[in-house]
Formats: C-alpha cells, sequence, structure tokens
C-alpha cells in the first residue's frame, strides 16, 4: 500500500493494476447489496436479453476505483471526497480488466486532488471516472 | 471581466455543485440559505471556482467568507489583482 501524503504528490502520477472478476465476487456483491437484478444472478435470463452471459455490476466494477484511491494514489492516507462515474461497456465473469488512474489537478488549499481514471479490458475503456480525494492525518 | 459575467459564471458553478438547474444566488446568499451547502460542497464550491478562474485562495481569505456576496467581492479581487500585474 503506498503512503503518499498531498507533498508527495505531483501532476501526472499514475499507477495502475490488473484484476479479473470472478462469480465468487458476483455473488459476494448481491450478499451485500441485495441486489438480486436477473440481469446480474441468472445466466440464460442475462443471455436472453442479448448479453453474453451474468453482467458483473457496474457499481462492483467501480468499486475498484475506491482501490485505486485507498491502495495506489495516494493510498494510506487516501478520503475519498466523491466520484463521478461512467459505464461504457458491460463487464462479465472471467473479464480481466485493468485501472489506470493519474493524477490530474491538484488543489493546495484543501490538499485535494483530482484523479482521470479508467478501467480497461483488452485496451478498450469500460468505465471511466473523475475521482476527487483528500488525505487524512 | 465584468461583474455580471463573473456573477453568471459562479451562479453555474452553484448550479452544478448543488445540482439545482433552477438555483439562483444573491449576494446574502449562504449556508443558512442552501440545505446540501456543508463543508464538503464548500470544498467543491471553492475548488470550482479557483480551476474556472484561475485564481487562489488561501485558508484565511476563506475564512472570512460569509455568503456568496463575500465570495464574489473576493473573486473580483483577485481577478483584478491579475489582471494588472
Amino acid at each position: 500500500m503506498n503512503q503518499y501524503r498531498f507533498d508527495d504528490i505531483v501532476l501526472g502520477m499514475a499507477h495502475s493494476f490488473d484484476v479479473v472478476i470472478t462469480e465468487e465476487m458476483v455473488e459476494n456483491f448481491i450478499n451485500i447489496t441485495n441486489d438480486t437484478n436477473p440481469l446480474h444472478s441468472n445466466d440464460s435470463y442475462a443471455k436472453d436479453k442479448g448479453f453474453a452471459g451474468r453482467v458483473a455490476f457496474g457499481m462492483l466494477v467501480a468499486s475498484f476505483y475506491s482501490t485505486l484511491a485507498g491502495v495506489y494514489i495516494p493510498g494510506k492516507f487516501s478520503l475519498l471526497h466523491g466520484i463521478d462515474v461512467s459505464f461504457n461497456s458491460p463487464v462479465y465473469i472471467s473479464d480481466k480488466l485493468t485501472i489506470f488512474g493519474e493524477v490530474a489537478y491538484m488543489n493546495e488549499l484543501y490538499h485535494q486532488i483530482e484523479i482521470k481514471a479508467y478501467i480497461t479490458r483488452n485496451k478498450k475503456k469500460i468505465s471511466k471516472a473523475k475521482i476527487k480525494v483528500g488525505f487524512h492525518e | 471581466m465584468n461583474k455580471e459575467y463573473v456573477l453568471e459564471k459562479v451562479q453555474d458553478i452553484f448550479r452544478d455543485i448543488f445540482d439545482d438547474e433552477t438555483l439562483i444566488i444573491k449576494q446574502e446568499t449562504s449556508p443558512n440559505n442552501i440545505e446540501d451547502w456543508d463543508s464538503l460542497a464548500q470544498i467543491n464550491l471553492i475548488v470550482a471556482i479557483e480551476k474556472d478562474f484561475d485564481i487562489k485562495f488561501n485558508l484565511e481569505e476563506i475564512q472570512k467568507l460569509r455568503n456568496v456576496g463575500d465570495t464574489l467581492a473576493l473573486i473580483f479581487q483577485k481577478i483584478n489583482k491579475n489582471e494588472n500585474s
């Protein structure tokens, strides 16, 4: 886990990591949220609606933006202020995703940074986000 | 940059932060008039103003702000300083 303080951050600082979406993740997400929508829980329903299979929850995919801020930039001292996120393409079980973020703005007064982030699958962007992060002591 | 333009731009910032396209700000508008104007909204407002007007505030200046009128006055002061330097 990185431990960047505001003064360690520079514009353009970037980090990335990979993750594979598993069936267990999707099941755990259902257990946590009780979102039992069949698009995510029923393979034949999802296929019948024109998808390749059960669609991973957008919010499950977006949860890795939390990991980006909380573990990579800035890491330990992160305090999430907000995320604007878009979902540009469905994600399926077994998809390998790359989460990337780059510091695009720094506010010295409030020690808040903005991270331009996106998630790719085979180099194609499946989600984009603007993340505002502060710091705790 | 004239006062009407600045007011219009600040109003756009408020509408964006508070997600209210009908919001009309006045000189006396303050956190007492807008329910969602909490500490995080204040950070978002100041950060957006700094970015949009390409100005910087310091902590002392921010702590003196009581309402929109104070904020507009500070923005004018900063813009004039930038234009005269």
